[in-house]
Formats: C-alpha cells, sequence, structure tokens
C-alpha cells in the first residue's frame, strides 16, 4: 500500500527496450507507439512530422547511455557520408525519459475508432495517471561485421542497471530520490527471413532474458502474406523450444487466476510472436498507413497486424505483471546470484577476473591457507594477502595516471578514493577474527554485505567503466592516426604531382631542347629529398587543423 | 555477269554462326549471394519461371546454428523455342548469418577465383576440346532492404567480387518499401556505390557507330534503375483482368512480379537474359579472367593490392580464415590458462618455502633456547653438586 503511494506521487516508472537489427522499424515503431514524431530516422536530423500527442511530454531528450565500437567513434547520430559507410557503427544505446499521463486508455489509440472498447475495459490495473516512462533505443545491432562487441554492450548495461539497484538496496543510507532504471520490457525485433531464427536472435534473446522480459516480435510483417506469415510464426516458436530461449511466456495459472484473464493470456500465447508493421505517417482520415502502388496497409488493422494488441499488453494488460517479474524473479535471482558471490568475498576478493573464481573453485591457495590456518593464522593472511589485492588493482591506476585525459579528474578523484576506502573495508573483514564455528558468522556478515556491497559494486562499475574508456579512447586515437596517416599520404602526392606539373611546365617554356623524360628523371630525385621535410609539416599542419 | 552479283557467301557468315550457336546451345553462370531469407531461392524460381530449387525448410532447419558459407552448385538445361541453355545457379546459404561475419566473404570470393583458375589450367593442357567451365557471369547480390543504407558486411562483399566478375545489386523484398522510402534507399546506396568505388555491371551504351535509339533507351533506364528492386513470387494470381501473372497477395493488395510499376523484376530479367545475356559472358571472358589470368601469369607479389588474387586459392580446409581465427583464439586461450596455472604453483611453492624458512628458523630459536635452557640446567648442577 505504502509502495503504491510513492508511486503514485512520482509517477509509475516503467522502462522499455528497443533491440534489433538495424532496418526492422524500431524508430518507426517508436514514433508510432507514442503517437508523436520523437526519433528521427536513420540518416536524417528532423524526427518525422507528426501532430503532438498532448499526453505524452519529453523530460529528458534522448541521450547517449553507452556506446562502443572498434574504433572509439560513436555513429548513430552520423549523417549519411557514402565514403565513410564502409566502418562499423559499432552499438549504441540511448534512453528518451517521458511523462505519459493515463486516462482511461492507456494509450490514445485515435486511429482505430471501431474496437475502443476492447483496450478501455482491459486497463483496469492503473490508477494512475502518470508513468514515467523510458524507452531505450539501441543502434547498430547487426550493422557490424563482428557483432560480438554489441552483445557484451548490451547486457552490461542492463547489468548495470541491476547493480544500480541493488547497490542502492544494501546500502545504509539510502537516496530518496533514487531512479530506478531497470528495463522492464525488451522488444526483440526479429527480421523478417522466413526461415526461423538466426544465430544471433537465440543469442541476444537469451542474454536479454537473463535481465529482462523478452518479447520476440516479427518486424516488418508486411513482406509476408497471411499463409507465410502463420508458418513463419510457428518455425520461430519450434526455433525457440529447441534452443531453449527464455522469451516471455503468457503463461496461466488456472488455480489463481480468473477465467478472463485464462483466456487472454491464452489467446495471446497462441498469437505470439507478435508479428507488428508500423508506419508514422497518417493518412488523411489520421489513420497511420503505409502506402504502397498496390494498396495502402492500416497498420492497425487486428485482421494482419498485432500492433494494437502489442501496444495494449505493454500498456494495459500486463503491464503491471512485466514490471512484477522484473523486480521478483529476474532481479531477486540476480541478488541472490550476486549477494552470494559477495558474502564469499572474505575468502577470495573481487569475484570478477577468472584467475580469482579459479581459486576458489579448485584445489588451491584456500586449501593451503586452511594446512596453515591449524599451525598458525598470523603467517597465514600475510601469505594469501598480497598477490590478490594487488594484482587487479595497480595495472588499473597505472593505467590511468598514465593516459588518461578525457576524464575528469573529480571522477578519478572519486574512484581512487572508493578504490581505497573499500581496500579498507575489505581489509578490515579480512583481519577481523574469523570465527570458525559455523552458526554466528551470520551476523557480522550480514553487517558485513550492507556495508561492503554498495562500494564494491560501485568500485566494480567505475573500474569497468574506466577501461571501457580507455579502451576507447585508444581506438580513437588509432582512428586518428591512420586518418592523418591517410591524409598525409595523399597530400604528399598531390604536392609531388603538382610540383611535377610545374616542372614540367618551366621546362617546356626554357629550355625546349631538353627532352621530357630526362628532366622527369632528374625532377624525381630532388623532389625526394624534399618530401620527408614537408610531409612532416604536412602532417602538423593538419593536426593544428583538426584541433 | 558482273561481280555485283555474285553472291560469294562471306555474308551468311552471321547465319552460319547462328546455326552453330542454337546448335551447341550456350552456358550461363549466375550467383545469388546475400543473407539468408532474402528469397534468393524464390528470386531463382520466378526469374526461370520453373521450380529449380525447392525450398526446403526441414533440411534448412535441421543444421545447427553456427554456420559456414557454404557453395551449391545447382544445374539445370533450359529449353525454349529449340534453343537450349544450360543453367548454372550457385547459391551461397549461410552468408551473413552468424554474430561474427568477419570473412565470411571469402568463401564466395575464393569460389570465384578457383573457377578462373581452375579454366586457366585448362586452357594450358594439351587436349583442351572439353573444357569444365564454371566461370561466373554474373553475381547477384541481396540488399536488405532496411531503408537505411547498405551494412560494413555488403560493402566489404560487394567490393571483393565486384573485382572479380559483374555484380548486381539487386533490393531484396522491395515490397516492405514504400515508393519514398524505396526512392531513398537507392539513392544512398548508389552514393555508397560510388563513393566506395565498388564497380557494378553496367549495360554498354554505345558500341556501334549507328546506335539504336530504342536500344539506347533501354539500356539508358536500366541504368537508372539500378539497383534493381525485385519481388519473388512462385505462385500466381489473377491479376484483375483475368490473367494469371506471378504475385504476391496480401489482405491490402497484390503485387505483381511483372509489374514495372510495382517493382523492377522485368527490367533485371531483361539485363540479365534478353538482352545482355551475352555482354554478361563477354564480360566475363574478356575483363574478368583475363584480369585474373594476367595477375597469374605476370607472377605474384608485384602488387599489394588486397583486392585483387595474388595466388592461386590452396585448395586446403585449413585456408578458411574463420578456421584460423578460431585455432588462434583457442590456442591463446589455452596459453592463457597454462600461464596462470603456471603463476599459481609459483605461487604455492614460493609460500611453501616461504613457510619454510620460517619454520626452520622456528626450529633453530627452539634449538637455541633448549640449549640455552640445557645450559642452564647444567650450570644450576654444577652450583648444586
Amino acid at each position: 500500500m505504502y509502495r503504491r503511494k510513492k508511486d503514485h506521487k512520482r509517477g509509475i516508472t516503467y522502462s522499455l527496450m528497443l533491440v534489433g537489427d538495424s532496418g526492422t522499424g524500431k524508430t518507426t515503431f517508436a514514433n508510432n507507439l507514442l503517437e508523436m514524431g520523437i526519433f528521427p530516422h536513420q540518416y536524417e536530423i528532423d524526427a518525422p512530422k507528426l501532430a503532438e500527442n498532448s499526453r505524452v511530454k519529453v523530460v529528458k531528450p534522448t541521450m547517449v547511455l553507452s556506446y562502443n565500437s572498434k574504433n572509439g567513434i560513436p555513429s548513430h547520430m552520423a549523417q549519411f557520408d557514402a565514403s565513410r559507410e564502409h566502418f562499423e557503427p559499432g552499438v549504441t544505446i540511448t534512453s528518451t525519459s517521458m511523462e505519459i499521463s493515463t486516462g482511461q486508455e492507456p494509450l490514445p489509440s485515435r486511429s482505430s475508432v471501431s474496437s475502443d472498447s476492447s483496450s478501455t475495459t482491459q486497463n483496469g490495473g492503473i490508477s494512475t495517471d502518470k508513468i514515467a516512462f523510458s524507452l531505450v533505443k539501441t543502434y547498430g545491432l547487426g550493422e557490424n561485421i563482428d557483432n560480438t562487441l554489441c552483445f557484451n554492450e548490451i547486457t552490461a548495461f542492463l547489468e548495470q542497471q541491476f547493480d544500480q539497484v541493488l547497490g542502492e538496496e544494501t546500502r545504509i543510507k539510502r537516496n530518496p530520490r533514487f531512479e530506478d532504471t531497470r528495463v522492464h520490457v525488451a522488444l526483440y525485433f526479429i527480421p523478417p527471413t522466413g526461415h526461423g531464427l538466426r544465430e544471433m536472435d537465440v543469442e541476444m534473446m537469451k542474454r536479454l532474458s537473463r535481465y529482462t522480459n523478452v518479447l520476440p516480435i516479427i518486424s516488418r510483417a508486411d513482406s509476408f502474406t497471411k499463409e507465410e506469415l502463420a508458418k513463419y510464426k510457428k518455425q520461430i516458436m519450434d526455433d525457440i523450444e529447441r534452443f531453449n530461449v527464455p522469451v516471455y511466456k503468457f503463461e496461466v495459472d488456472p488455480e489463481e487466476d480468473d477465467m478472463e484473464t485464462v483466456e487472454e493470456n491464452q489467446a495471446l500465447a497462441m498469437l505470439q510472436p507478435f508479428a507488428v508493421m508500423c508506419s508514422d505517417e497518417r493518412n488523411e482520415n489520421g489513420q497511420f498507413v503505409r502506402h504502397y502502388p498496390w494498396g495502402e496497409v492500416k497498420v492497425d488493422d487486428d485482421s494482419f497486424s498485432d500492433l494494437r494488441i502489442l501496444k495494449n499488453v505493454l500498456f494495459g494488460s500486463h503491464f503491471q505483471e512485466f514490471k512484477d517479474t522484473t523486480q521478483n524473479f529476474l532481479y531477486e535471482n540476480y541478488r541472490a546470484e550476486k549477494l552470494s558471490s559477495v558474502s564469499d568475498w572474505d575468502v577470495d576478493k573481487v569475484g570478477d577476473t577468472a584467475a580469482d573464481k579459479r581459486n576458489s573453485a579448485a584445489p588451491s591457495l584456500s586449501n593451503f591457507a586452511s594446512l596453515i590456518t591449524t599451525g598458525q593464522f598470523k603467517s597465514s593472511n600475510s601469505l594469501a594477502m598480497p598477490p590478490r589485492s594487488d594484482t587487479p588493482t595497480t595495472p588499473n591506476s597505472k593505467d590511468i595516471n598514465q593516459g588518461f585525459d578525457i576524464e575528469s579528474p573529480a571522477l578519478r578523484q572519486e574512484s581512487q578514493s572508493i578504490r581505497l576506502g573499500n581496500e579498507e573495508i575489505i581489509n578490515n573483514i579480512k583481519n577481523s577474527p574469523r570465527s570458525s564455528a559455523p552458526g554466528s558468522p551470520d551476523k557480522s556478515k550480514l553487517r558485513n554485505i550492507s556495508e561492503t556491497v554498495p562500494y564494491v559494486l560501485k568500485h566494480e562499475r567505475i573500474i569497468a567503466k574506466q577501461q571501457k574508456l580507455e579502451e576507447l579512447e585508444a581506438q580513437s586515437a588509432r582512428e586518428l592516426q591512420k586518418r592523418i596517416h591517410d591524409l598525409e599520404k595523399r597530400a604528399a602526392d598531390l604536392k609531388l604531382r603538382e610540383r611535377l606539373l610545374r616542372q614540367q611546365h618551366l621546362n617546356g617554356s626554357n629550355a625546349s631542347m631538353r627532352s621530357r623524360s630526362s628532366s622527369i628523371a632528374q625532377a624525381a630525385p630532388v623532389q625526394s629529398t624534399l618530401k620527408k621535410e614537408e610531409s612532416v609539416t604536412d602532417l602538423a599542419s593538419i593536426v593544428s587543423g583538426r584541433a | 555477269m558482273t561481280s555485283e552479283n555474285i553472291i560469294v557467301g562471306v555474308s551468311n557468315l552471321p547465319n552460319q554462326r547462328f546455326k552453330i550457336v542454337s546448335e551447341q546451345g550456350g552456358t550461363f553462370t549466375l550467383m545469388v549471394c546475400g543473407e539468408s531469407g532474402l528469397g534468393k531461392t524464390t528470386f531463382i524460381n520466378t526469374l526461370f519461371q520453373t521450380t529449380l530449387k525447392h525450398a526446403d525448410p526441414h533440411q534448412r532447419r535441421n543444421q545447427p546454428i553456427k554456420r559456414t558459407v557454404e557453395i551449391d552448385v545447382l544445374r539445370a538445361i533450359l529449353e525454349e523455342k529449340n534453343f537450349s541453355l544450360r543453367v548454372n545457379v550457385i547459391d551461397t546459404p549461410g552468408f551473413g548469418d552468424n554474430v561474427n561475419n568477419n570473412k565470411s566473404w571469402q568463401t564466395i570470393v575464393d569460389f570465384i577465383d578457383e573457377q578462373h583458375d581452375s579454366y586457366m589450367r585448362q586452357e594450358q593442357q594439351p587436349h583442351r576440346d572439353v573444357k569444365f567451365d564454371l566461370r561466373v557471369h554474373a553475381v547477384l547480390y541481396f540488399i536488405r532492404p532496411t531503408g537505411h543504407g547498405l551494412k560494413p558486411l555488403d560493402i566489404e562483399t560487394m567490393k571483393r567480387i565486384s573485382t572479380r566478375a559483374n555484380l548486381i545489386p539487386v533490393i531484396a523484398k522491395s515490397d516492405t518499401l514504400t515508393a519514398k522510402e524505396l526512392q531513398e534507399f537507392k539513392l544512398r546506396i548508389r552514393q555508397v556505390v560510388e563513393a566506395q568505388d565498388i564497380r557494378i555491371f553496367t549495360p554498354p551504351l554505345d558500341e556501334s557507330e549507328s546506335p539504336d535509339p530504342a536500344v539506347m533507351e533501354h539500356a539508358r533506364q536500366l541504368i537508372e534503375s539500378m539497383p534493381f528492386a525485385v519481388v519473388g513470387s512462385e505462385t500466381k494470381f489473377d491479376n484483375g483482368q483475368g490473367t494469371l501473372v506471378p504475385a504476391r497477395k496480401y489482405p491490402w493488395g497484390i503485387v505483381e512480379v511483372e509489374n514495372d510499376n510495382h517493382c523492377d523484376f522485368r527490367k533485371l530479367r531483361s539485363l540479365l537474359l534478353r538482352t545482355n545475356l551475352l555482354d554478361l559472358i563477354l564480360s566475363t571472358e574478356e575483363l574478368h579472367y583475363e584480369a585474373y589470368r594476367k595477375l597469374r601469369l605476370e607472377g605474384s607479389g608485384a602488387t599489394d593490392d588486397q583486392s585483387v588474387p595474388v595466388r592461386a586459392p590452396a585448395r586446403k580446409l585449413s585456408h578458411n580464415p574463420q578456421f584460423k581465427e578460431e585455432e588462434n583464439a583457442l590456442k591463446k586461450y589455452f596459453t592463457d590458462q597454462v600461464k596462470a596455472e603456471e603463476q599459481r604453483f609459483r605461487q604455492w611453492e614460493q609460500n611453501i618455502v616461504n613457510e619454510r624458512i620460517r619454520l626452520n628458523g622456528d626450529l633453530e630459536d627452539v634449538q637455541t633456547k633448549v640449549k640455552k635452557l640445557e645450559e642452564q640446567v647444567r650450570s644450576l648442577q654444577l652450583k648444586r653438586h
């Protein structure tokens, strides 16, 4: 009850993530969902023009949360440049926060005049009038030649959201204005191949489903005829079964749920995966349509598009359900896993690196340590400590001191202090007399958890961030170097050509008895000596010009 | 009799030629290339108006999910008005299906090179009347209808193909793009093709002194509508005027494959078969094969350009660079593991040594203490006596 009241005041947070190959219509879907032109299409600056939607208010404009790419340059917003197209765009994750006021209907479906009644009946679950909605979009997935990068980035992003909540939960003093940024639903857009799932789809959905509810969606369903679509849906469901992809299934509990819910869920389960076609253009009647030379597709038509049903599921019937599973099931699992690994830390510090993991599992130092503790305790402490606490941190701090320019000193300081504090706490735990009796340590362990976890998580996050930034920095530096090199070469080429031309011109006018070929032959060695000098100045000028 | 009236028969050569050609028939090798699910098989069947290739979902789906690029060759003889054309269709299933598609173009590129190479070897044989010729005359590259632009994978692959064979880019499943989207998409692709130096096949414009305006116009049209947006279908529907045409039937309308307002299928077919089949075959012979031959015979090493074949592809399984990469990764993983373990053991050893030193020290201490005590005992005993 308390929770609901709090929610009411601040609005319910709800976040939706759109994942899928580029060109499967994520942007169009987002615009269509909000009935507002918010997101510009790829290579376009302006979002499509649509009438303002009074129920949706953008609170925070789109911002980049995280990105990664091989050349260190984010490119999701880049303008179309034909000569740059062969660069891999990497992956970018952006988020847009907005406020949606829900009145009678979850979302105004102005376009579907005929079937409003069904949607109004189904949203009894929401009593608030405001949803703090954040829409997380991913760019560049599937556009790279090697897409493993995208996977790691997206999973890391999702995990980070969980970590933040976990850190907040375990903290002694909590931040009252903490924002929960966990993603409740991820829509995975399956490209309309007609051949079942690809390796990428399976892999991505599997990874996503550890952190959020995944709804597979057939994008651009207007490329299928009715029979093909039915077949494709079946193939996808078969593949999901075959590869054990844990997507969100509309399961029913006949004991608890009432008849209506059971029926509804069963119907939805039959429909899955939803096949949607999207448009952000309206016709003169205000309906969203796709214009083809052979006809006009009304994307809200239930007879071939599940778009309206999907919207209803997202904002109506399963709104609370998605939130609950994220909180009670996915997050709880994650929390249990994380905390049990954290509480092992008094033996084994940051359980992240592979070596450390093996340490705890293999018959190794820990055994050895226990062997020694039977002899004498003090020496075991000094034996076990040095290699572990030093190795993960020292190279990092060195790197940071050496090659970090973009990062603000404030962040560095913060991380430094956190790291120090963190180590201190860990040392305290380690040095505190460990009672060997199995019954008593629980209490102190609990306290330790609440003391350490937020810091350790934060610490981990900062280290990861630093590493990533470093990497990006190095990559972009390399990329720049390469481009400078190219430019330099081109400039030198041009200079050479110009010189040759001038020489020829001079020779032609001054001394016509000299044959052309000999002049070129003579000119060549002079140029090669000059060239080196010039290229250096060229480089300098280019660099200064860039800066 | 004046000499003007005598017909020696020289002018009959074209007819003789015609006879030879129509008896021998022709060979046409077409390669289709592109990610799976873009309608390559359907397109082939639509193009030749028969079910050349069965889309077999069962076979396709029983394969493991991680796939390597394969080469499928399909041979068929097409007869039309007593003229038979031997058609080889080469499919490349598995291309672009994986998470990491690095070097997945290599199989395709190697295949094209290999055909040139084998043809060249056969030419060098003493008996060379029967030649096994599978040189690729045209490559259709299918582009996913994203409406954005070309992907790096597309660009890389097209670049490599375009130096070896006649490349014709095709926008697959174009019935998911509205007219406006299609126009923009085509424009972007054309720009990229131009900026990235991808040489696509264009019908020759002006070869004779008296160009036929109709032919010229046709060729111009073809060039203008590159890359062709196609729709494929194996089923026929009534087009409203009582004739059955290959089409796709949607709830919102019927997309006719052979309707120029709906897609460029007819133009592409004209380019591939009706008007420019000979151009495709000849340019393969004269341009791409000659280029390859020249490079091979001139000896390699002179060029450091990646885009041209430097040496004959070795026919080895380990040639596939994807395997190589995997192997390297595995090797690295293995050495890392070994190193880590070694490190651990060294640490352990160190600890044991330290411990022993400490124990030895303790022992010495104890021994000295014992000695001292003994000393004391002895002195006490002495005192007592």
